[in-house]
């Protein structure tokens, strides 16, 4: 008798472990949750692409140390995209196919962002695009699987575009690297300082991959403008501005630098920090949290050669909590659910370190946020402290409307369902 | 005339730019002219003078006590001689030590050496990236070879006509050493036929350890004199290898003159193409090689190949 009460208790204890395994009501045994995390590791923004890393991955052990999300513990797996957007697209169909990744974070690059959201849409993966900012990524390319988490080109040329109109003058010239962003940025620019009176006198195109400014700048001179926008970026941009500070042409000509990521200035001299330029955060801050923040930052990265978030790091963060804590709202992983969660998404300012509220445009999937207008900080005598931020415009000051028209997001129906 | 004055600037500098290109090639051309090697690690190597000579000008000496106090005292001028002079020293080195890694490649196919060499390269931009981090770095150059001037109602960058210069200097420096010692005399004489010079009681293995650290040398002034224009990060080389391999295919292979006649050419052709078609300045200099090759097959200077007679 006492055998056969042992017997069935065992069988008893069995089988309320099997039920709780098949209800998901045991987060011990819960499969991880992989994420794929598509930055770039090489080429233009390689830089960037490590801090956007570094921001997802913070927020991933954030989430991890209180037990990962729904019980499930997140783990990782990065393939450089190479900042070559035929290389995304093979990433994105590998980390889908093979490596079986429930989502995926991390682009710098216009480029390989578009081409890794083709291939999300395809699968029905929810895709997060942390910090590349060409207007198209929510315009004419968007996509329901794709959220994009960093300000536009449009955004900060509305920004800064008709108070440099006012202030130095009408006679501008663009300066456009030659790949998508670029293309769009400089569109976007044009239209706004047209449509404020500017004149364009010349648009010079920059290659990816230039490292000799020589020419490009002689023919600035020529050509004597008031304001230079710039839409250049990466690897590129540091050459240009390392020459353009040689060549003392930074005091000269009003220079408007569309967007000034932190990889790509951090550590250069403040005197190649000339004009003015877009970002979406300081570590300077004075708001809440901030300083919470950048000693988890400093914490987590004691090695790292920047001693403070910048703006990359804080997209490929607040990109991946708030992934997470779609997930944990949805009490799914199911993309569908997950999608609905993003596109409702609202954040206090307070939470998220900026001056004003952000919120996921449903339409297009552009996280609408807090643009900054920052120049270089010359009285500085801390070599971290680089910029001030000169202005800030909220999200209804620099909306792009334009992308509400081109954006055309594929139906739910539309969208293959997908449960990692 | 103001089609020619719009014109000069260019000129001026696409002559300066060509100089750059053509001491960026000069190193490249002397191991694939002796060694007939394609040697994939140029970049890197490029790479490795410029960061040798930052530590060696801005380094950090805080555990060295007042030796440190006092070398940090040291102008900068007098800091950049010594990195000038000790950097591409040390980058002699790393290339001998590359050469004795490729001795048991010689005499087999080329793409054993062309392997090897890429695997050096990529060994050596993630040794960089550990020492001294991936960041983008900026080397101090001395107060008397920074700043502008104004000439014409231009403005020129005093920096990038001391590259020049001393690119010119290199070459000259470069030649006599080929044309007038007879060390050149054996290093050319080992191009032309090395089985010959070693018959003749030349040591051939420390001949090519002797052009390898040469060569990696020249890959080392490049890079500390082209990097505070391009910038220096560890991928930097990168930017070097290609357009070093299609200058001494346009050059002729082999041809010191060649190299530096296409140096020139292309950093003409990249500045005209940069002012009044810049989308395709990048493009330009391979259109060059297309050209060149098409109507002459082994480049501007290159000697006919005995299949050819």
């Amino acid at each position: 008798m006492r055998n056969f009460t042992s017997k069935l208790m065992t069988g008893a204890a069995t089988f309320a472990v099997v039920a709780a395994i098949a209800t998901g009501s045991v987060p011990a045994t819960a499969k991880p949750l992989l994420i794929g995390l598509t930055s770039d590791a090489s080429g233009q923004y390689a830089n960037s692409g490590a801090s956007d890393r570094r921001g997802m991955l913070m927020a991933i052990e954030e989430f991890n140390a209180k037990g990962g999300v729904m019980g499930r513990e997140i783990k990782t797996i990065h393939i450089d995209t190479e900042t070559t957007p035929a290389t995304g697209s093979r990433v994105a169909e590998r980390m889908i196919t093979r490596e079986k990744v429930g989502f995926m974070i991390g682009a710098v690059s216009s480029g390989v962002a578009n081409a890794i959201s083709q291939v999300a849409q395809k699968y029905g993966v929810v895709y997060l695009n942390t910090n590349s900012s060409s207007p198209t990524e929510s315009g004419k390319n968007c996509h329901r699987v794709k959220f994009v988490w960093d300000g536009n080109g449009k955004n900060f040329a509305q920004a800064a575009v008709q108070n440099a109109v006012n202030k130095y003058g009408k006679k501008w010239l663009l300066m456009t690297n030659d790949y998508v962003w670029g293309h769009n940025t400089s569109k976007a620019t044009r239209q706004l300082a047209e449509a404020a009176g500017a004149k364009i006198i010349d648009e010079i195109m920059i290659p990816q991959g230039t490292r000799d400014f020589s020419s490009a700048l002689l023919k600035i001179q020529q050509a004597s403008p008031k304001v230079i926008a710039a839409a250049v970026g990466g690897d590129d941009q540091k050459a240009m501005r390392t020459q353009i500070s040689q060549l003392d042409m930074g005091a000269k000509y009003a220079w408007i630098n569309n967007q000034q990521d932190w990889p790509d200035v951090y550590g250069l001299p403040a005197k190649n920090l000339f004009g003015v330029f877009g970002t979406t955060w300081y570590y300077k801050f004075d708001l809440p949290g901030v300083e919470e923040f950048n000693a988890k930052y400093a914490k987590m990265y004691p090695d790292t050669k920047m001693k403070v978030p910048g703006n990359v790091f804080f997209n490929g963060y607040w990109a991946t909590r708030s992934l997470l804590e779609a997930i944990e709202a949805a009490g799914t992983t199911e993309n569908h659910a997950v999608i609905k969660q993003l596109e409702n998404l609202r954040i206090p300012a307070a939470t998220r370190m900026q001056h004003d509220d952000a919120f996921m445009n449903p339409n297009t999937h552009q996280m609408q946020q807090t643009i900054y207008l920052a120049t270089a900080n010359l009285a500085s005598k801390d070599k971290d402290d680089m910029f001030q931020i000169v202005a800030h415009a909220s999200p209804a000051a620099v909306n792009d409307a334009s992308s509400n028209e081109t954006c055309k997001l594929e139906s739910m129906a539309d969208t293959p369902k997908y449960t990692p | 005339m103001d089609v020619i004055l719009n014109l000069l600037p260019h000129l001026v500098n696409g002559l300066a730019l060509g100089l750059l290109f053509a001491l960026i090639a000069l190193g490249f051309m002397l191991i694939v002219g002796v060694m007939e090697l394609i040697n994939l690690a140029h970049g890197s190597l490029f790479a490795l003078g410029a960061y040798f000579a930052m530590s060696i000008i801005d380094p950090n000496l805080s555990y060295f006590g007042s030796f440190g106090d006092w070398y940090s005292a040291l102008p900068l001028a007098l800091r950049y001689v010594v990195a000038l002079a000790l950097a591409p020293a040390l980058v002699a080195l790393v290339g001998m030590g590359l050469e004795i890694c490729m001795r048991r490649t010689y005499g087999k196919k080329a793409e054993y050496g062309l392997l090897l060499t890429y695997g050096a390269a990529l060994v050596i931009e993630e040794t960089i990236r550990i020492t001294w981090g991936s960041a983008e770095q900026v080397m101090p150059i001395p107060d008397a070879v920074s700043g502008a001037f104004f000439a014409g109602g231009m403005i020129y960058s005093n920096y990038r006509f001391y590259a020049a210069f001393f690119a010119l200097f290199m070459i000259i420096v470069v030649w006599l050493f080929l044309e007038k010692t007879p060390y050149g005399a054996t290093i050319k004489a080992g191009a032309h036929d090395s089985e010959m010079v070693r018959a003749l009681g030349v040591n051939l293995t420390r001949l090519r350890l002797l052009v390898f650290g040469l060569g990696a040398s020249l890959s080392g002034i490049a890079g500390i004199i082209l990097t505070p224009i391009w910038g220096l990060r560890p991928h930097v080389g990168v930017d070097v290898v290609i357009p070093a391999f299609l200058i001494i295919v346009v050059g002729g292979i082999g041809s010191f003159w060649g190299a530096v006649i296409a140096g020139v050419m292309v950093g003409l052709v990249v500045a005209f193409s940069g002012a009044y078609v810049s989308e395709w300045s990048m493009m330009s200099m391979y259109l060059l090689l297309i050209v060149v090759v098409t109507f002459r097959t082994r480049g501007l200077f290159g000697k006919k190949s005995a299949l050819e007679n």
